[in-house]
């Protein structure tokens, strides 16, 4: 397999972040970069489908509530190792993930957005009422105030460690992406998306590889909420409310969806600059603005978001010299 | 040979197709009319887009129960009045993008594609990204990929469609390599009344949905009622 440039630069960005962020980083801004690599991680499976099949999720974080919940549930149910409770909200999320495709297969564009916004909605709604467990008893595992310990990866125990624990998943979740767009659903995917009749006549199954997309997108949405469980202990319902689902799916179309850069931008914009405005006393709300004249210039202006622009830039510098 | 049955189809109340019965055993025919007279119609039954009634045969292999995708296993290949291939696909991806679903595999897999490359003479085109291709070498791409797999039926709605006068030529020479390099037989449906002579022996010609001439091209293309569908002249009684 040949190795383009832009992976290239991004595996050894990749491995400078891995050795240096922790290092030059303080306590809160490491924590901050842990979650923004777990909706980073989330991130690359919304940017994939609207990328490579031209479908709108708009559930993708309501879905990382359910990887997050299965997390908690198995860490404070058993004491298996980290990665098989991860292991295990990957699947199930995954399975969600299917079930979200089953009634989504037959629809496309803004019907299949609106189901995936739907799915989220009833998702904030359980989340809501029945809360993350936290070592309570019962299936929902409930305690009031206080909360039983999580146990993280045996080689992660710190936060410094935990969040190149995170950096090496961003990658692990860019390879799958990656290797799927170099093999056959790849190529039936871009089938899907030049139209259905183009697929048909590859004889590519469509429904079959459309729940393979969804199923993809599931399992990183899982992976990523039950790393999310993993660096803050507990997990509050309101982090996965439907409109957080829309406004990761929008910082995705700023970002870019077409390459790691883009959602990686998303990802910054999502967790970074809100954290960044309340460093500086700013409202954080004032980076919902920011967000709204981001997302217009995007549509308007920046077909393939912000990380196309950056990448046309360095283009025409480079030529220029 | 390709046998259709009376085949029928309807839109609300719209008769689009009208008991179409023909059998093309040429290695290469044709279907003609003017515009609205059933002739995509004819190729999406056949592609199993659309519910019809009657029945579609390839020597004596009925694929009525076939679901579209089912059909291009089976050894069905066609090519659309605007080409479908994927433009972030480099030309042999767009290929491989077939043959992944035809269970051809390993080195097979490999002469195949190589084979129905070079047959399309667009070797040097293999690896470009299929959105820098023009729309000559769209067209070629899109007729390798309709001979890859051993095909049964090959079928070619306005293969020239947008192309000049010599690309139309050289696009003919392709098509009528067909025959020797498959054992396909092939529809082609095109406006160009001159290409049609050129390559099909067979000609099906349709009007309202309405088969009014079946036979060897040059006889069809004579027929009083085929120069009135055409011209839109009364028809001399």
């Amino acid at each position: 397999m040949k190795m383009t440039v832009s992976a290239r630069v991004g595996l050894i960005l990749a491995a400078l972040a891995f050795v240096f962020l922790p290092m030059v980083l303080g306590g809160q801004w490491i924590k901050i970069l842990i979650s923004t690599g777990c909706f980073i991680i989330a991130a690359s499976g919304v940017a994939f489908m609207y990328s490579r099949l031209g479908m709108v999720s708009l559930g993708q974080v309501a879905l990382m509530g359910v990887g997050g919940w299965v997390m908690l549930r198995m860490n404070h149910a058993f004491h298996l190792p980290f990665e098989v409770n991860l292991a295990v909200a990957g699947a199930v999320t995954l399975m969600f993930g299917w079930l979200l495709a089953m009634p989504a297969l037959r629809m496309r564009g803004l019907y299949l957005a609106l189901i995936t916004l739907m799915a989220a909605g009833g998702l904030e709604v359980i989340f809501s009422t029945f809360r993350f467990p936290n070592g309570g008893e019962g299936f929902w595992g409930v305690m009031p105030s206080v909360a039983a310990p999580f146990q993280r990866p045996l080689l992660a125990t710190e936060d410094s460690d935990y969040l190149r624990y995170i950096i090496f998943w961003i990658v692990a979740a860019f390879l799958i992406i990656e290797m799927h767009m170099r093999t056959a659903p790849g190529r039936a995917w871009a089938m899907i998306r030049r139209s259905e009749a183009a697929a048909y006549s590859s004889g590519v199954n469509v429904v079959y590889y459309k729940a393979w997309a969804f199923g993809l997108a599931g399992f990183l949405a899982g992976i990523s909420g039950g790393l999310l469980a993993g660096g803050l202990g507990l997990l509050d319902p309101a982090t996965f409310r439907a409109s957080e689902s829309i406004m990761l799916f929008a910082l995705m179309v700023v970002g870019g969806s077409r390459g790691w850069l883009g959602v990686i931008i998303a990802g910054i914009l999502y967790r970074v600059v809100p954290a960044l405005f309340n460093d500086w006393t700013i409202d954080a709300d004032l980076a919902l603005v920011i967000f709204g004249a981001a997302l217009l210039h995007a549509i308007i202006t920046a077909p393939n978001g912000l990380s196309g622009q950056l990448l046309d830039l360095i283009a025409k510098l480079s030529k220029r010299t | 040979m390709i046998k259709l049955d009376n085949i029928c189809v309807q839109f609300g109340g719209v008769k689009a197709l009208d008991n179409i019965n023909a059998e093309f055993s040429q290695p290469i025919s044709g279907i003609i009319g003017p515009n609205g007279a059933g002739k995509t119609t004819t190729m999406n039954s056949v592609s199993g887009f659309l519910d019809y009634q009657g029945t579609i045969s390839w020597n004596g292999e009925v694929i009525d129960g076939l679901n579209p995708f089912k059909r291009t296993r089976w050894g069905l290949r066609r090519s659309f009045q605007k080409e479908q291939i994927a433009d972030d696909l480099t030309v042999i991806d767009n290929l491989k993008a077939l043959i992944d679903n035809l269970g051809i595999k390993g080195s097979q897999r490999k002469q195949d594609l190589e084979w129905a490359i070079e047959s399309m003479g667009i070797s040097a085109l293999a690896y470009r990204e299929a959105a820098t291709l023009n729309t000559y070498e769209r067209r070629l791409t899109d007729l390798a990929r309709c001979i890859l797999g051993n095909p049964k039926i090959v079928m070619l709605d306005e293969p020239c469609g947008g192309l000049q006068q010599d690309e139309t030529e050289r696009l003919g020479d392709l098509i009528l390599k067909i025959p020797q390099l498959t054992r396909a037989n092939t529809l082609v449906i095109d406006h160009d009344v001159d290409l049609i002579a050129r390559i099909c022996a067979e000609t099906l010609v349709l009007d309202f949905g309405k088969p009014i001439a079946f036979g060897k091209t040059r006889e069809v293309l004579a027929n009083p009622k085929v120069k009135a569908a055409y011209l839109g002249v009364e028809e001399v009684a």
